[in-house]
C-alpha cells in the first residue's frame, strides 16, 4: 500500500470523516478509497508481487494437499511423521506468539502501563500466531475435519496432546477476547467492550497459566520419544526449556514486528506508539535477555544433568554448540550491548536473531536432530512450499488488521 | 512316581485312544515295530492347503538311517524317548504306541480347545514347547536335509496349489 | 446462599461420602492382563520364507504387494532411496507401511555361516506408547494382549508414530479421505477375540513363532536357550523393554545386529512423560493465586483499576 500517495488519506482513526459524517462499514474497511483505486494500490505495490507468485504456486498445492491426501505433497514417511508443518508452522510460530501472555500480563498484572502502546500489538502477534499454527495443524493433520473430536468425541486425557488440544482452543478464545477491544472500537461496539475490560485480569491470569502448559507441553512431547531425540535436546525437563524459550522468542518477534511495522507502516502508526517504541523495546530487551540467560544455564544444567559432556565433542555435539551460540550466546550479547548502550538498532537485530534462533532450535528439535540414529530426511520442496504459502497468508492477516485496527494508533472516536 | 505314573497313564490312555481312531482310519499302531512294518511311501496330506501333499519316500529313508527308527520317529515305533526336554524327567521311560506324527502333534495346535485342554494338564509346566504337525514336520525334517544336501525349497517338496499361488500373490507362470 | 443451607448441603454430603462404598483403585499396581496372549519370535527357526507376510495380507485384507510375496529380491531392496544408517534395520531394511503389517528382514552375521532372518509387527506393549500419547483414546490394550486401534475416533495426528519406539505405526498418507494408522492388530477382529492364532503364526512352517500366553513364552524361551547351549544368546528381546511386550524374540546372534534396538529403556515409555503431567495439576493450582499475588503487591499504590483508565489513557 506504500506507493499511495497520501497515506493521511488512509489512515483512518475515527468513525468520522473530515467533513464529520460517518464512514461506512465498507469505506473503513477500503480505507476511505473507492474499490478501483483500492486494488490499484494492491497492484501498485511490490510486495503484493512476491505474495502472488507465493500464492499462485502455493494455494493450488495448498488444494491437491486436501484432495490428494497428504502423500501428494509430502514424502510420507513413517519414520519423520511431523515434517515442517508441525515443525516450523507449530513447534516454531506458538513460542513466537507468547508475546500474547507475556505483554498481557506486564500490563495487566505487573502494572506496568508503560508498555502499554506496544501491548495491542503483542496481543494481536499472539493471537495470529497461535490462529495460523491452528491452520498449519489444520493442513498437517491426517483428518482436519476431526479437529474438535478431542473435545466432545472421545478423551485420551492422559495424553500431552490432549492438554495441547485443550489449551491451545481456550487460549485462542482468551487471545480473541483480549485483542477484541481494538475491532470494537473500530467497528462502535462499546458496551462489548467494556464488558471484556471489565475481566481482563482473569483473561490475562488464565492466559499465563494456559501458556506456560501448553508452550511447556509442546517441550513434553519429545519426551515420547526418548530415544529418537538426540540426547543433548531431548531432557527431563524439556518442558520446562521450551516454556522458558518461549519468553524471549515471544517478545523479540513483537520487537521485530514493530519494526518492520515502525519502518514500513509508518503512516499508520501514531505519536503515541512512535514516541514509546524505543524505550518499550529496550524494556523487552531487558526482559528477553533475562530469559535468555537463564535458558542458557538451563541448556548447560540439561547437560550435566546426564552426563552428556561426552556427546559435546561428536559431530552433533559441535552442531549443538553451533545452535547455542547463534540462538542463544549471540542474540544474548547483542541484547546486553543495546541495553547498555540504550542502541534500539542494535536491540531491534539481537530480536531477529533471538527469533530465527528459538526457530532453529524448534526445527532441530522436531525435525534435525529427531532419528538422529537413523537416516537424514530433507522435506519435500511441496511442503516446503505450502509451509511458505501458509506465512504468507499470515503476513496478509496482520497487514490486513493492522491497516485498520487501533492497533499501532489510538482511535480518535468514543472509547 | 505316583506322580509320573499318572501323567503316563494319561498320555497312555490318550494315546490308546488315538490310535484306535486311528486304526478306525486304517494305520495301524502296534508296540515294537521292525521296518518290515514300514510302508514304501506315505501320502503326507492332513494339512495340504496351500502346497500339494508329499509323496514321501520312506523306503529311502529307512535305507539312508539304517534301519534307525528313532532318527525321525521320536519315542514312537516301540523305542523309549530320548529328545530333549523330555528326557529330563522321561529318561527310560516307556515307548508310545503310536507311529505317524500327527498322533502327537496337533493340525491345529494354538486354538482355544487345543490350549484349554493343554491348560487342564497338571505337568502343564513342564510340557510345553510342543510344535503343531506342520512345524514338527519342518523342523524334523529340515535339519538332515540342510546338512545333507537334501531338498530344502518350500517347492522342492511340495509345489504350491492354486490356493497357495493367490497366497503369495504369485507371478503367473 | 443462606448459610443454613449451606451447611446442611455440606453436612448430608459429607453423610452420604461417609456412607458410600469406594473402591480402591488399582490403577497403580496393575500387572498385566494374566491371561494376555503373546507370541515368541525364534530367529534360530525362521528361513526367510515370506509366508507370515502373504498369510497377514490375505487375513487383513492388504492391498497386493509390489512384488509377489515368493519373491526373496525384497532383502536385497533399498528404502526410497535413503541410506539408512545402522540401528535401526541398518543398511537399507524394510519397514512397515500403509500396506504390510508385517515384513521380515535378512541379516548377515559374521560369524553364522547362514543369513538370520527376523519378522518386524507390532510388539503389542504391556503399556503401549502409542496408547498413552494418544488424545483420542483410538488404541487399546485388550485382555487377550492386543494393542487395537479404533479408526471411527483418530484425527490423524501422527503422534502414536512418533511416540512408539519400534517404530511399527504406518500412515496411510495415499488416502486423501480415509486416511488412518495401519498396523498389526494381532488379528484380533477375526481370530484372537475367538481365542484363536495370528493368521502369521498358523502360517509359519519352521515354529519361528509360537502362540500362547505371556507367561508360558517367557517359559518357553528359557527352556530353549537352556536346553540349547551356545544356540541363542541367554536373552528374551521384550521382556523388558519399553515396559514389556507380548512380541518376543530369541536369536542366536546378538540383538543389535539383527535389528534390534538395544538401548531402550526398561520401562514403559511413560514413564518419561509424567514428570510433565505431574507438573500440569501443580501449575493449574499454583499460578491464579501466585499471579493474583503479583498483581497486588505490584500495583497497590497506582490505584490501578479497569474501567476508568480505558477512558483516561489511550486504550
Amino acid at each position: 500500500m506504500n506507493p499511495v500517495s497520501d497515506h493521511k488519506s488512509i489512515a483512518l482513526n475515527s468513525h468520522n470523516k473530515a467533513d464529520g459524517s460517518v464512514w461506512s462499514l465498507k469505506e473503513k474497511f477500503l480505507l476511505g478509497l473507492t474499490p478501483g483505486g483500492y486494488l490499484q494500490a494492491v497492484f501498485k505495490n511490490p510486495v503484493n508481487w512476491v505474495l502472488f507468485a507465493i500464492f499462485a504456486i502455493g494455494l493450488p498445492l495448498i488444494a491437491q494437499r486436501y484432495l490428494s491426501g497428504l502423500g501428494s505433497v509430502t514424502y510420507a514417511s513413517n519414520d519423520y511423521p511431523w515434517g515442517l508443518f508441525l515443525g516450523f508452522g507449530l513447534f516454531g510460530m506458538v513460542p513466537l506468539s507468547a508475546s500474547g501472555f507475556m505483554l498481557g500480563t506486564t500490563v495487566e498484572v505487573f502494572g506496568r502501563h508503560d508498555f502499554h502502546p506496544i501491548e495491542r500489538l503483542a496481543l494481536l502477534n499472539g493471537l495470529l500466531g497461535y490462529f495460523f499454527a491452528v491452520v498449519y495443524l489444520l493442513v498437517d493433520l491426517g483428518m482436519p475435519w476431526r479437529i474438535y473430536y478431542p473435545m466432545v468425541i472421545s478423551f485420551g486425557p492422559a495424553a500431552v496432546l490432549f492438554l495441547v488440544a485443550w489449551h491451545v482452543s481456550t487460549y485462542l478464545s482468551v487471545q480473541i477476547a483480549e485483542v477484541a477491544p481494538a475491532f470494537f472500537e473500530w467497528i462502535g461496539w462499546l458496551k462489548a467492550k467494556k464488558f471484556i475490560r471489565s475481566i481482563t485480569l482473569g483473561l490475562t491470569i488464565a492466559g499465563i497459566i494456559l501458556s506456560t502448559l501448553h508452550q511447556g507441553a509442546l517441550g513434553a512431547l519429545f519426551t515420547y520419544a526418548p530415544g529418537k531425540l538426540h540426547p543433548l535436546w531431548y531432557s527431563g525437563f524439556m518442558w520446562f526449556m521450551f516454556f522458558c524459550s518461549s519468553i524471549p522468542a515471544g517478545l523479540s518477534m513483537v520487537v521485530v514486528v514493530s519494526t518492520i511495522c515502525v519502518r514500513s507502516m509508518r503512516w499508520r502508526c501514531d505519536e503515541n506508539f512512535l514516541k514509546n517504541i524505543g524505550e518499550n523495546t529496550l524494556g523487552i530487551a531487558k526482559g528477553a535477555s533475562l530469559a535468555l540467560i537463564t535458558y542458557l544455564v538451563l541448556k548447560v544444567i540439561s547437560v550435566a544433568h546426564d552426563n552428556e559432556w561426552s556427546y559435546l565433542l561428536t559431530d552433533w555435539g559441535r552442531y549443538f554448540l553451533f545452535e547455542l551460540f547463534v540462538s542463544i550466546i549471540m542474540p544474548l550479547t547483542l541484547y546486553t550491548i543495546a541495553i547498555k548502550t540504550r542502541s534500539v538498532g542494535l536491540a531491534r537485530f539481537a530480536a531477529l536473531n533471538t527469533v530465527l534462533g528459538i526457530v532453529f532450535n524448534r526445527l532441530n528439535t522436531a525435525y534435525i536432530a529427531f532419528n538422529w540414529q537413523i537416516y537424514q530426511e530433507t522435506p519435500y520442496w511441496k511442503e516446503v512450499m505450502i509451509t511458505i504459502t501458509i506465512f504468507a497468508i499470515y503476513f496478509v492477516t496482520y497487514r490486513f488488521i493492522l491497516y485498520r485496527w487501533p492497533i499501532l494508533y489510538t482511535w480518535k472516536g468514543k472509547k | 512316581m505316583k506322580r509320573r505314573r499318572k501323567s503316563r497313564m494319561f498320555w497312555l490312555s490318550a494315546t490308546g485312544c488315538m490310535a484306535l481312531f486311528a486304526g478306525l482310519n486304517g494305520v495301524t499302531a502296534v508296540a515294537g515295530m521292525s521296518i518290515s512294518d514300514a510302508p514304501d511311501e506315505v501320502t503326507i496330506d492332513s494339512i495340504a492347503e496351500f502346497y500339494q501333499p508329499v509323496a514321501f519316500n520312506h523306503a529311502m529313508h529307512t535305507d539312508i538311517t539304517s534301519g534307525d527308527c528313532t532318527v525321525c520317529h521320536h519315542h514312537t515305533t516301540g523305542s523309549p524317548p530320548k529328545e530333549k526336554p523330555c528326557i529330563n524327567c522321561h529318561n527310560g521311560g516307556k515307548e508310545a504306541d503310536t507311529v505317524s506324527c500327527r498322533e502327537c502333534h496337533l493340525a491345529k495346535p494354538f486354538e482355544a480347545a487345543a490350549v484349554q485342554e493343554q491348560q487342564k494338564d497338571v505337568d502343564r509346566y513342564y510340557h510345553i514347547d510342543k510344535p503343531g504337525l506342520k512345524v514338527a514336520y519342518h523342523l524334523n525334517c529340515l535339519g538332515c536335509h540342510q546338512a545333507t544336501g537334501g531338498p530344502v525349497g518350500c517347492q522342492d517338496c511340495h509345489i504350491r496349489t492354486e490356493a497357495g499361488d493367490k497366497l503369495f500373490h504369485a507371478k503367473k507362470r | 446462599m443462606e448459610r443454613r443451607s449451606f451447611l446442611k448441603g455440606a453436612l448430608s454430603a459429607g453423610l452420604a461420602a461417609s456412607v458410600v462404598k469406594t473402591e480402591k483403585s488399582e490403577a497403580a499396581t496393575f500387572d498385566g492382563y494374566p491371561d494376555g496372549m503373546g507370541v515368541l519370535v525364534d530367529l534360530t527357526r525362521c528361513v526367510g520364507c515370506r509366508s507370515c507376510e502373504a498369510a497377514c495380507n490375505k487375513e487383513q485384507g492388504l492391498p497386493e504387494p509390489e512384488k509377489p510375496f515368493d519373491d526373496m529380491s525384497v532383502f536385497d531392496a533399498h528404502g526410497h532411496g535413503e541410506e539408512h544408517a545402522e540401528g535401526h534395520g541398518g543398511g537399507g531394511k524394510r519397514r512397515t507401511d500403509e500396506k504390510a503389517y508385517t515384513v521380515v528382514n535378512k541379516y548377515d552375521v559374521p560369524g553364522i555361516d547362514h543369513p538370520i532372518f527376523r519378522k518386524m509387527q507390532c510388539n503389542h506393549c504391556n503399556e503401549p506408547a502409542c496408547l498413552t500419547s494418544c488424545f483420542v483414546n483410538a488404541y487399546t490394550k485388550t485382555p487377550e494382549g492386543a494393542v487395537i486401534y479404533n479408526p471411527d475416533v483418530c484425527v490423524g495426528c501422527r503422534t502414536c508414530m512418533v511416540a512408539c519406539p519400534f517404530y511399527v505405526p504406518t500412515f496411510k498418507y495415499s488416502s486423501a479421505f480415509k486416511p488412518r494408522i495401519m498396523k498389526c492388530i494381532f488379528c484380533y477382529d477375526t481370530r484372537l477375540k475367538f481365542g484363536r492364532p495370528p493368521a502369521c503364526v498358523e502360517a509359519c512352517p519352521m515354529g519361528a513363532l509360537t502362540f500362547g500366553k505371556r507367561k508360558e513364552l517367557l517359559d518357553i524361551g528359557r527352556q530353549r536357550i537352556r536346553e540349547n547351549p551356545g544356540s541363542y544368546v541367554n536373552y528374551i528381546y521384550g521382556e523388558h523393554e519399553a515396559g514389556g511386550t507380548a512380541w518376543m524374540y530369541l536369536s542366536p546372534a546378538p540383538f543389535e545386529k539383527v535389528g534390534f534396538d538395544t538401548h531402550l529403556p526398561k520401562e514403559p515409555i511413560l514413564n518419561y512423560v509424567k514428570e510433565f503431567l505431574g507438573a500440569v495439576p501443580m501449575v493449574l493450582t499454583i499460578w491464579p493465586a501466585l499471579f493474583a499475588g503479583f498483581h497486588l503487591l505490584a500495583t497497590r499504590k497506582d490505584g490501578h483499576g479497569h474501567d476508568e483508565t480505558s477512558e483516561e489513557e489511550n486504550s
